[in-house]
């Protein structure tokens, strides 16, 4: 349609407002409590517009354009209107520029200076609360506060949360979570950027610099596979702030906590900054040199005496493609072994192994708005906004423009809060909800049977779903039947599908074998292999894969490095700490204090690293340039923003400058040379193209419960945390600092567990002590603990799964009694 | 079937109770039970009859005889000289304000006879606990009517022939609201009645709900209801169970396969909520503020579904349009506001209370043929037309029919039907400073303009009231209330303006003598006033002294008397006690300079 704005023609499509026309075409109209992401309130009135054929003023961010309109957006009408509005709530703010941190970059302030009064022609009370810093992260300043209600909004709508509202009526009317107590959400800070004026502010930041101080540059978050592009603002070369900014990145301006606050990592005390060896049993401080000549002749040592195959190595999900590039160079060139793996092992690879059995395909990355094109989407045991929080927020988007989401899982997580229907199935039986719905749909025959028995095994997957029948799979799973069939049926009528499962290691209910399931389910209704989504979990997860950090012709993967063979006699750790992320951490310890030589490299000195022999500092994010592929397989380019940390080094230079040492140089020089290697390894090799088929699954929990271990164990992911990197950031720590067990209330009183008591919780490789949060959101029968701390050691409880299986762990617990 | 000798109304509703009519119908069923006259005399208790002032009243049918202001000590002599002897008790009847004339029969009342009932056809007459008694006086059939013989597009045709507007306040035409939210492509469409506080009976109510419901394609409705009114909540609910007992609410009504339930909702006092969209808000359990319109609640109303709002009155319209016919309807009234009008007659008239009356009517008719005109000794200052932010009409205005447009040219608005009449002894300051007070706490703060344009508003006139006026001030405060009332959010803060933008049109002598002079002449503003006996018309009674609380007045008898201005707080009762007007309202420098009466200071004299 068409329309004049200020003498000016617009074409735009139908279905938007007035002034999302006008900023489409590059007209600002101003706006305080405009917020692309959100409905329109209309409640500043500052965008009033002069509509003609209306007597009365219309705010243009709710009215919608009509074919003919003629609009005029500055006129003296309209200007007195605004000065008006401006005058208004500039008598009752603060006078608090000198001392607020949101001078310079404030809205208020700019639009006072462009439509405001330089005078006001009257005096009003303010309002005068003290500020609330009761919470973590999160300031609250009632006296700024202009009632725009985006922070409200946002919080409600996007984030799916809702911890703030307005209370009171009138001029009384102010922000607050309910009953004004403090503040508790997830901390994300989505408020605190959406906020136009310094009502809301983040701690960290708070009187750090003033705006003009600051050079702000553009990063990808260093921690889950979203891949989110953050704004950090920096003084002085000192990293003090991140922000998200709209339009910018995938993300458009949406970040979680992590992404906003986790960056202070790379300032822990615990950094490293010289190499060290270690001396009678101390890690002593040694140069680079001393230590890359003590590396070149312990590995010739080894190498020597038992082959290549008796050194292996571990990569990381964390560092860069370059990094993991010249680690998997450096490992097959030089010292001539096919023996490196990393974590993905329990989370990623197996992804991959599903989707390579079921589709023939390699990989399979995420679409971003893939939930918002779906008409139906099933999320199976899988806390997608604790793990990929932003991604997350496309799936409440999703449900909030009326789609269907059906969450299956245990707990009630936030996306379970926000779905249309929440499917409470026991922890780990995942699988066989999907082979229930399956063996409904073959049964009432809700799918085009002539495409998918042109697929190979068929005839496996039906005779494997015999059993499956609606009483059974409810027996399993807990939910009554008349449930399992109505998502078959609904799942099978809805006209675009969508599947997502999480499998990584920070939670076992997942397993390969819902992977599996759900692509059988996929290939069932002869859906594209898009419908199944299973995101990388880390930041340089896929990226880290794509550079061949895994067993290619034959070497021991993780499962044989670490708990399985004698024969691996040293190891080569990079960026990952087994010895708290690693299941079975006994298992771990033992290996790691039993081979012949450890050399960890890292950017702290992790629990790990002080069982290493050699200590080797690297750069951190933000220390290096690099690569990070995300879940999305985008790249994005990593910028050196900050100076390295003491003497570390960039772990991709590290193994070339130790290869040079070792006589073995690889040939490449610096990040262009490495780069134009890793193109011709993208680009080269055949994708692997077989046929996609149905695998058999069975549904199965590796460690049962039973009388001794009568409960499960569900390791889970808190929002707040990635993996054991992010306790290194102090501003994460405040908001959650300590692992806790989760227990049901129920449970609670049978096991005498008190809420914030100390419980002993036991399984068969060992016992930990933990603290006790009472919480309705965990069912009977499971108890849910994160393992992102170390002092925690959850994993003294776990145990290793790479197949099949879901590797719940069957515990005993005892309240422990002062 | 019982045939009574007499039937007597006593009046139920909310102002009447309060005032104890409960105890006078017990109080009356056992005199007549201790009389022997229980199989005579019928007593029942009705709707709210109106006649508020005089409350609590009753009528004796079949002669119609009228009874006001009774009491429990007054039911034996009623029982004993009328309905024994025949002989109807005049100390208890009607008084006509001129010459206190008896006026026995209600249709011979001005108050009553002037009226042309149609919403309140029923006012007085039945018992609203009874379906049955609704039921005798032609209730439901129009129900009947739509559901068994019409089409949706009869029902809004014939509303829209009709002209009936809206009468929540903005009089939008009810057909044509009615046909965009039946054109709206849904399965799921609401009706809603909004604040039932006008006292029908609420069987009217219902039937126009369903004929609604018929019209749009709703099959569940709601009554929003404020929690203040229990009388209204308990009268309502059992009507909807007797309702559905009869099957004229819930499945298959009148076997026409069309189902319709309705069910109340309870809100908290809000005046805001009084505004559709956030009493959308509050029925789906949210904060009640009003919502960015566009969408109209007929595309996207409860729970984003096609609804219909409209009031009581408007409902309590409908079965008679559907019954009588548009061209019935449109015999009274004007061409673009047809039909009557519920007003609330408040202040100081002699007969307040609740009244229809017929569209374009003069206001000058309303008050003083209707409304009795002002109380004795009274004289008219302004009438504020619409309720609480209803804006302020002139005397020399008073000829404008009372029609839509007609009232929204003065700067003020039919609203809610409230009609206050202002006296001689109202300040306009006080007044609109009353109003900004109301309006400034019910703001649901969204948005500035309402949320802080009516606090400063409401702090200047405090400061003006006060004593603390300056020059500019009316200029600035006036310059404010046309800004805050073009880009308020919703009527609250638009129509909170009304009141005083047209006290400052038309009388900004009262604001200049409270700022310029410090002066309220009216006595109301206790700063700017002093109350002084003028001691040439003082006849030493000593009336006002005996009135005084403060005992302030000194004086000996048949000598002139004297306020000692130290003690009096300026409370008006020596003023409004004085039968000679020797009580004198003084500007606040007569209290503050060494006092001495006028006349005194006039002829040079010291104390």
């Amino acid at each position: 349609m068409e329309l004049t704005i200020n003498e000016k023609l617009i074409k735009t499509e139908s279905g938007v407002t007035i002034l999302q026309a006008a900023l489409k075409n590059g007209i600002y109209i101003p706006n305080l409590c405009f917020d692309k992401r959100l409905k329109p309130f209309g409640g500043c009135r500052l965008c009033v517009v002069e509509v003609e054929g209306e007597k009365k003023l219309l705010a243009a961010c709710s009215t919608p354009a009509k074919d003919g309109m003629t609009v005029h957006t500055e006129t003296e009408r309209l200007a007195k209107a605004r000065k008006t509005v401006l005058e208004l709530l500039l008598v009752h703010h603060p006078l608090d520029c000198p001392i607020c941190d949101k001078a310079g970059e404030c809205a208020l302030q700019d639009l006072a200076f462009k439509y405001g009064p330089s005078q006001s022609r009257f005096t009003d009370e303010r309002k005068h609360e003290l500020e609330r810093i009761d919470s973590p992260i999160v300031e609250r300043n009632p006296n700024r506060c202009i009632l725009c209600g985006k922070c409200v909004r946002l919080c409600y709508e996007h984030q799916g949360v809702g911890a703030i509202n307005f209370i009171k009526r009138g001029f009384e009317t102010k922000i607050s979570p309910a009953f004004e107590e403090t503040l508790d959400c997830e901390f994300c800070g989505q408020c605190i950027d959406t906020c136009p004026v310094g009502a809301l502010g983040s701690k960290p930041y708070k009187f750090q610099a003033r705006a003009w101080f600051i050079d702000e540059h553009e990063i990808t978050c260093p921690f889950c596979g979203c891949g989110c592009t953050t704004n950090l603002s920096l003084r002085e070369g000192e990293i003090i702030r991140a922000r998200g900014k709209e339009g910018v990145g995938i993300n458009s301006g949406d970040l979680c906590t992590r992404g906003r606050f986790g960056f202070d990592y790379i300032y822990s005390e615990n950094r490293l900054t010289q190499p060290m060896i270690k001396k009678d049993g101390t890690l002593t401080a040694v140069s680079w040199k001393e230590a890359l000549d003590f590396i070149t002749e312990k590995l010739d040592s080894i190498k020597a005496h038992y082959g290549p195959s008796a050194i292996g190595a571990i990569g990381s999900q964390r560092c860069t493609m370059e990094d993991n590039y010249m680690f998997q160079l450096f490992m097959r060139d030089v010292i001539g072994t096919d023996n490196i793996d990393s974590a993905a092992r329990f989370g990623y690879a197996k992804a991959q192994k599903a989707i390579e059995s079921a589709f023939g395909i390699d990989d399979l990355p995420i679409t971003w708005d893939a939930p918002l094109k779906a008409d139906f989407i099933l999320v199976v045991e899988s806390d997608i906004t604790s793990t990929l929080p932003v991604w997350g927020l496309n799936f409440i988007l999703a449900k909030y423009y009326g789609k269907k989401l059906v969450v299956a899982d245990s707990k009630e997580t936030k996306l379970a809060r926000n779905s249309k229907q929440w499917i409470r199935l026991k922890p780990g039986t995942g699988v066989a909800l999907l082979k229930g719905i399956m063996k409904v749909i073959i049964d009432e025959g809700l799918y085009d049977i002539e495409k998918a028995s042109s697929t190979y095994h068929f005839n496996t997957l039906v005779s494997s779903l015999f059993a499956c029948t609606p009483a059974a799979v409810s027996e399993i799973t807990g939910v009554p039947e008349a449930d399992i069939v109505g998502l078959a049926r609904a799942y099978a009528a809805s006209k675009k599908r969508l599947i997502s499962v999480t499998s990584n290691a920070s939670e076992n209910t997942t397993s390969l074998n819902t992977v599996l399931a759900a692509a059988n389910l996929v290939n069932l209704m002869g859906d594209a292999p898009e419908t199944l989504q299973v995101p990388a979990e880390f930041s340089n997860t896929l990226g880290m894969w794509m550079m061949g950090v895994r067993p290619l012709k034959g070497g021991k993967d993780l499962q044989e490095m670490i708990y399985k063979a004698d024969d691996i006699k040293s190891l080569y750790i990079m960026g990952e700490n087994p010895v708290v992320t690693f299941p079975d951490v006994s298992a771990v310890e033992k290996k790691l204090k039993a081979v012949e030589f450890l050399v960890v490299q890292d950017i702290s000195l992790t629990k790990t690293a002080k069982l290493a022999d050699v200590v080797l500092p690297a750069c951190s994010w933000a220390e290096k340039e690099g690569t990070f592929m995300s879940a999305t397989g985008a790249t994005h380019k990593i910028p050196k923003l900050v100076s390295e940390r003491g003497q570390s080094v960039p772990d991709w230079m590290i193994f070339r400058n130790l290869a040079r040492v070792m006589n073995k140089d690889l040939g490449v020089k610096g990040l262009d040379e490495i780069r134009l290697k890793i193109n011709e390894l993208l680009t080269s090799g055949e994708k692997k193209r077989v046929k996609p088929s149905f695998n058999l699954v069975e549904y199965d929990v590796i460690e049962k419960t039973d009388e001794e271990y009568p409960l499960s164990l569900v390791t889970a992911n808190v929002l707040q945390h990635s993996g054991s990197l992010s306790v290194m950031s102090k501003n994460l720590d405040s908001v959650v600092s300590d692992a806790y067990l989760q227990i049901n209330r129920n449970d609670a009183e049978k096991y005498g567990v008190e809420h914030g008591g100390f419980v002993k919780v036991e399984s068969k490789r060992g016992q930990i002590y933990l603290k006790a949060v009472i919480t309705d959101e965990v069912p009977e029968g499971a108890v849910f603990a994160s393992v992102h701390f170390a002092h925690a050691r959850i994993n003294t409880l776990t145990y290793p799964s790479v197949n099949g299986g879901v590797p719940l762990v069957a515990v005993k617990i005892e309240g422990w009694k002062k | 079937m019982e045939r009574y000798r007499n039937n007597v109304t006593l009046c139920g509703g909310t102002g009447c109770t309060a005032a104890g009519s409960l105890k006078i119908r017990k109080a009356f069923v056992d005199e007549i039970k201790n009389r022997g006259l229980s199989g005579e005399i019928n007593i029942l208790l009705t709707a709210c009859n109106g006649f508020c002032a005089q409350g609590p009243i009753m009528i004796v049918y079949p002669e119609n005889i009228f009874y006001q202001k009774i009491g429990v000590a007054d039911v034996p002599l009623i029982v004993e000289e009328h309905f024994i002897k025949g002989r109807p008790v005049e100390r208890l009847m009607y008084k006509e304000p001129i010459k206190k004339q008896p006026i026995a029969v209600i249709g011979d009342i001005p108050f009553f006879n002037l009226q042309v009932l149609r919403a309140l056809r029923n006012k007085g007459l039945i018992d609203p606990e009874n379906i049955d008694e609704y039921i005798a006086r032609d209730g439901y059939q129009a129900a009947a009517k739509a559901l068994t013989v019409m089409t949706p597009e009869q029902i809004i045709s014939e509303i829209k022939r009709s002209g009936l507007r809206g009468r929540g306040g903005a009089g939008v035409p009810t057909g044509i609201k009615w046909e965009l939210c039946a054109r709206a492509v849904s399965d799921t469409k609401y009706i809603i009645c909004n604040r039932s506080t006008i006292e029908v009976e609420p069987h009217v109510i219902l039937e126009g709900m369903i004929i609604g419901a018929k019209a749009i394609g709703a099959h569940k409705g709601y009554v929003y209801v404020r929690s203040g009114y229990p009388i209204v909540i308990q009268r309502l609910n059992l009507a909807i169970n007797q309702a559905r007992e009869y099957g004229l609410l819930g499945e298959n009504i009148f076997d026409t396969g069309f189902n319709f339930d309705i069910e109340l909702f309870r809100c908290a006092d809000e005046f805001v909520c009084g505004e559709e969209t956030a009493l959308l808000m509050s029925l789906e359990s949210k904060r009640g503020m009003p919502r960015a319109r566009p969408p109209y609640p007929v595309e996207k109303g409860l729970w984003d579904e096609p609804t219909v709002i409209n009031t009581v009155e408007t409902f309590a319209n409908i079965p008679q349009i559907i019954l009588q016919g548009a061209d019935w309807y449109r015999s009274v009234g004007t061409e673009a506001s047809p039909g009557t009008k519920i007003f609330t007659l408040t202040g100081s008239l002699n007969n307040t209370g609740l009244i229809e009356v017929p569209m374009g009517i003069s206001l000058r008719s309303i008050i003083y043929d209707v409304g009795g005109g002002l109380e004795k000794g009274r004289t008219l200052k302004a009438v504020q037309v619409g309720g609480s932010t209803g804006g302020f009409i002139p005397e020399h205005l008073l000829d404008v029919p009372v029609t839509y447009e007609e009232i929204t040219k003065l700067g003020a608005i039919v609203g809610s039907g409230g009609i206050a009449v202002m006296s001689d002894l109202n300040c306009m300051v006080n007044a609109t400073k009353f109003v900004l007070e109301f309006a400034s706490d019910e703001s649901c703060g969204k948005c500035p303009p309402c949320r802080l344009g009516t606090k400063v508003l409401m702090d200047k006139l405090i400061k003006i009231a006060a004593g603390k006026g300056s020059e500019g001030d009316i200029d600035l405060i006036e310059d404010l209330a046309v800004e805050v009332k073009e880009t308020s959010l919703c009527g609250l803060g638009q129509t909170a303006m009304n009141p005083l933008l047209s006290s400052i049109r038309y009388f900004r002598e009262e604001y200049d003598s409270h700022i310029k002079e410090k002066w309220c002449k009216a006595g109301v503003c206790r700063d700017l006033c002093t109350f002084y006996i003028e001691e040439e018309k003082c006849k030493g009674c000593g009336a006002c002294a005996r009135a005084c609380p403060r005992k302030a007045i000194s004086g000996e008898k048949k000598k002139p008397h004297h306020v000692d201005q130290a003690l009096c707080i300026q409370c008006r009762s020596c003023y409004e006690t004085c039968k000679f007007g020797s009580v004198g309202i003084g500007p606040r420098s007569l209290r503050e300079e060494p006092f001495c009466a006028p006349s005194a200071a006039a002829a040079g004299k010291g104390e």
